[in-house]
C-alpha cells in the first residue's frame, strides 16, 4: 500500500478529532455560545468563561481523546498479539488489577491521587502476574497466556464483588462511577497523551512485522520475524497503555473492543495504518460519549463508560451487517 | 433493674389506656402489637437513634451496621448491614418489633420477615414534622408515651424557633456537597435542603429531579452559590472545601464563605438534626454577614 493511501484516511481521522474536541469545548451545562468559546480558545473571554473552558472543559476533553486513543490501541495490540477477534485491552485482567487497586484506596478513604496511584500498581500486578503465570515451565503460546488472563480477571472480578460487598453505602457510589469508567476527576491529561504519541512512534516502524504476525506465529516466524520477543513487545506496550488510560479515567468499557474492529471492516487490515487510526478514532469517540454523558440528563452527569456502550454497539452492529 | 421496673410500669399503663396498640406504617400498613413491645430490634442507625429518643432504648435488643449512637447502642449486638440482614439472626432473637427504613432496607427481604409473624414497622421521615411524630409512634408501640411526646415536644420547639428567628432574614444561596468523586449534591426534598431554608438559605439545587443528584463543578460555578457547605468524609476533613479554591470567580469562595458541618448531625433525619439546623443557622447568619 503506498504511503498516500495510509495518510489519506488519517488526516480525515484527525480533522473528525479536532471537530469533536471543538465541540466539546463549547458544549455545557453552564451556556456558552460558540462565540464565547472561540473568544476564549484565542485568549479572550471573561474570567468565569476562561475557567470553564480552559481550567474544567479542555482539560476533561484531552483527557477523554488520550484515555480513548490509549484504548483503542492497546485493544488492536492485544487483537494481533492474541490473535482473537474478542482481545480487548481488559481481556488479560488488567482493568481488574487497575480495579482492585482503586477500590481498596478508596474503602481506605484516600482520594486523588492515591486513587489513581493504586489502580497504576494494581495494573502492573497484573501485568505481572500474568506475565509469570503464562510463562510457566512449558512453552509459552498465545492461547496460554489468553487462558490465564481470563482466569486472572475472574478472580480480581470475585475480589471486586468481595470488596464491594464490604464496603459502606456512602462509598459506593464512587466506586461504581470508577468501575463504569468516569473522566470528571481524570486530572491532567499530558501524561496519557505523551505516552500515547510515544507509543505510536514506536509501533509505526513494527507495522509490516505486525501485518505478518497477525497472519500466524509460523508464517511470521518463516518469513524472519523473531516472535517471541516481538510479542512480549506487544504485551508489554499494549499493557502500558492500557494501565495509563485505566489510571486516567477507570475502566471505561467498549471502546478497546469496538473501534480496532470498526477501523478494519472500513480501512482494511494494514496495521500501519490500523494503529495509528485506532489512536485518533478512539480518542474521537470517547470525546464524543463523554460530550453526551456531560449533557444529556445536565445539569446532572453519566458516567462515560454508559455512552461508549450505547453508541458503539449499534453503529459497531451495522458496519458488521453492511460488511460481506 | 431499676430501669426493668420502671419499663414495665410504663408498659402496663399503656397496655391499660389501649388493649390493642395500632399504628399505620410509613407503607400505609397498620401494625398492631397485642402489648408494648419489649425486644425491638432496629434495621437502621436512624431507627436505632429515634428508639433511643423515645425512651426505649432499653427494649433495642439488637441493631443494624453502623448504629453508632447513642454510644450505647454501639453496644448492642448487631444483625447485619441495613441492606443485607442476617434474617435468622433477627427471628432467633424473637422480637416483639421490627424498626425498619424504606430508604436502606429491602422490602421483599423484610416482607419475608413479616410473613414469619413478626411485626415490621416501616419509617420514611421526609419533613421534621415526620421526625417527631415518628418518636411519638415508637414511644407508643413501645409503652414509653410521656418521654417520646415530651423529647417530641422539645424537638418541634426548636425546629419552629430557629423558623422564627430566620424567617425574615435575607435569603443566602447555598450549595450543600454531599460527596467529591462524584460530586453530588441534594434536591429541595432532602431534610438537609429544608433545615437550609429553615435558616433563610436557598439550596441552588433544590429543583433537580432526583434526590441526590450528581453533578459537574462547571454546573456549580454556573449556578454561582454564595456559600458552599460539606460534611467532608468527617473527622474536620477540609480538603473538598480547599479544592474549591480554585475558582475564585465563585461567590462563596471570593467571600471566604466555605463552611464545614458537624456529618453526624445534619445526615441522619433523627433529633440532632436540630442541633445540626442550629450549626448550620448559625453558619448562614456568618455567610450574609460577609455577603
Amino acid at each position: 500500500m503506498p504511503v498516500s493511501d495510509i495518510f489519506r484516511p488519517l488526516v480525515v481521522l484527525a480533522l473528525a478529532a479536532l471537530a469533536a474536541m471543538l465541540v466539546s469545548v463549547s458544549v455545557g451545562s453552564a451556556d456558552l455560545g460558540v462565540a464565547d468559546t472561540l473568544s476564549v480558545l484565542v485568549g479572550g473571554g471573561s474570567e468565569l468563561h476562561r475557567t470553564l473552558i480552559l481550567d474544567l472543559r479542555l482539560p476533561r476533553t484531552l483527557s477523554a481523546f488520550a484515555t480513548g486513543g490509549l484504548l483503542a490501541l492497546a485493544g488492536a495490540l492485544m487483537q494481533v498479539l492474541l490473535r482473537n477477534p474478542l482481545a480487548d485491552p481488559y481481556v488479560l485482567g488488567l482493568s481488574g488489577g487497575a480495579a482492585v487497586g482503586a477500590l481498596l484506596a478508596m474503602l481506605a478513604g484516600a482520594a486523588g491521587f492515591l486513587i489513581s496511584g493504586s489502580a497504576f500498581a494494581g495494573a502492573m500486578l497484573a501485568t505481572l502476574l500474568v506475565f509469570g503465570l503464562a510463562h510457566g515451565s512449558g512453552s509459552w503460546t498465545p492461547s496460554r497466556l489468553l487462558l490465564t488472563g481470563v482466569v486472572v480477571a475472574a478472580g480480581w472480578g470475585a475480589m471486586i464483588t468481595l470488596i464491594l460487598a464490604m464496603s459502606p453505602a456512602s462509598r459506593l457510589p464512587g466506586m461504581l462511577y470508577w468501575l463504569m469508567g468516569d473522566l470528571s476527576h481524570a486530572g491532567q491529561p499530558w501524561p496519557g497523551l505523551a505516552v500515547l504519541v510515544l507509543v505510536c512512534l514506536l509501533v509505526f516502524p513494527l507495522g509490516r512485522s505486525l501485518n505478518v504476525l497477525a497472519r500466524g506465529s509460523l508464517q511470521a516466524a518463516a518469513l524472519g520475524v523473531s516472535v517471541r520477543s516481538l510479542e512480549w513487545l506487544i504485551y508489554l506496550v499494549a499493557s502500558l497503555l492500557t494501565a495509563t488510560a485505566v489510571t486516567m479515567a477507570g475502566a471505561v468499557g467498549f471502546v478497546g473492543l469496538v473501534v480496532p474492529h470498526m477501523l478494519r471492516l472500513a480501512l482494511g487490515n494494514d496495521q500501519r495504518m490500523i494503529l495509528p487510526a485506532c489512536a485518533l478514532a478512539g480518542g474521537t469517540l470517547l470525546v464524543l460519549a463523554d460530550t453526551l454523558a456531560r449533557v444529556v440528563i445536565a445539569p446532572e452527569q453519566l458516567p462515560v463508560g454508559v455512552i461508549t456502550a450505547l453508541i458503539g454497539v449499534p453503529t459497531f452492529l451495522y458496519l458488521l451487517y453492511r460488511s460481506r | 433493674m431499676i430501669t426493668v421496673v420502671a419499663v414495665l410500669g410504663l408498659a402496663l399503663t399503656a397496655s391499660v389506656s389501649a388493649a390493642e396498640l395500632c399504628a399505620t406504617d410509613a407503607l400505609d400498613r397498620d401494625v398492631c402489637l397485642p402489648e408494648p413491645a419489649r425486644r425491638v430490634v432496629s434495621l437502621s442507625p436512624g431507627a436505632t437513634e429515634l428508639l433511643f429518643s423515645a425512651g426505649a432504648g432499653d427494649s433495642v435488643v439488637a441493631v443494624s451496621a453502623w448504629s453508632d449512637y447513642p454510644p450505647q447502642a454501639a453496644e448492642l449486638p448487631q444483625v447485619g448491614d441495613s441492606n443485607r440482614l442476617d434474617l435468622e439472626a433477627i427471628v432467633s432473637l424473637k422480637p416483639d418489633l421490627v424498626v425498619a427504613w424504606t430508604d436502606g432496607n429491602s422490602r421483599a427481604q423484610l416482607d419475608r420477615l413479616a410473613k414469619l409473624g413478626v411485626p415490621v414497622f416501616w419509617l420514611a421521615p421526609r419533613e421534621f414534622e415526620d421526625i417527631a411524630l415518628a418518636v411519638e409512634t415508637l414511644g407508643r408501640l413501645t409503652g414509653h408515651t410521656p418521654v417520646a411526646e415530651r423529647t417530641a415536644a422539645e424537638f418541634r420547639d426548636g425546629i419552629s424557633t430557629l423558623q422564627a428567628t430566620y424567617r425574615d432574614s435575607a435569603p443566602v444561596w447555598v450549595f450543600y456537597q454531599v460527596w467529591d468523586q462524584p460530586l453530588m449534591t441534594i434536591n429541595g426534598d432532602e431534610l438537609i435542603s429544608k433545615a437550609i431554608a429553615l435558616c433563610g438559605g436557598i439550596n441552588v439545587f433544590a429543583g433537580l429531579p432526583r434526590l441526590v443528584p450528581r453533578i459537574s463543578v462547571e454546573t456549580v460555578l454556573a449556578a454561582d452559590p454564595e456559600v458552599i457547605v460539606t460534611a467532608g468524609r468527617g473527622d474536620s476533613d477540609r480538603d473538598w472545601l480547599a479544592s474549591w479554591q480554585s475558582y475564585p470567580s465563585v461567590t462563596a469562595v471570593a467571600r471566604d464563605n466555605l463552611f464545614l458541618v458537624s456529618p453526624s448531625l445534619l445526615q441522619r433525619p433523627t433529633f440532632r438534626m436540630l442541633e445540626g439546623a442550629r450549626e448550620l443557622c448559625g453558619i448562614l447568619e456568618q455567610a450574609r454577614a460577609r455577603l
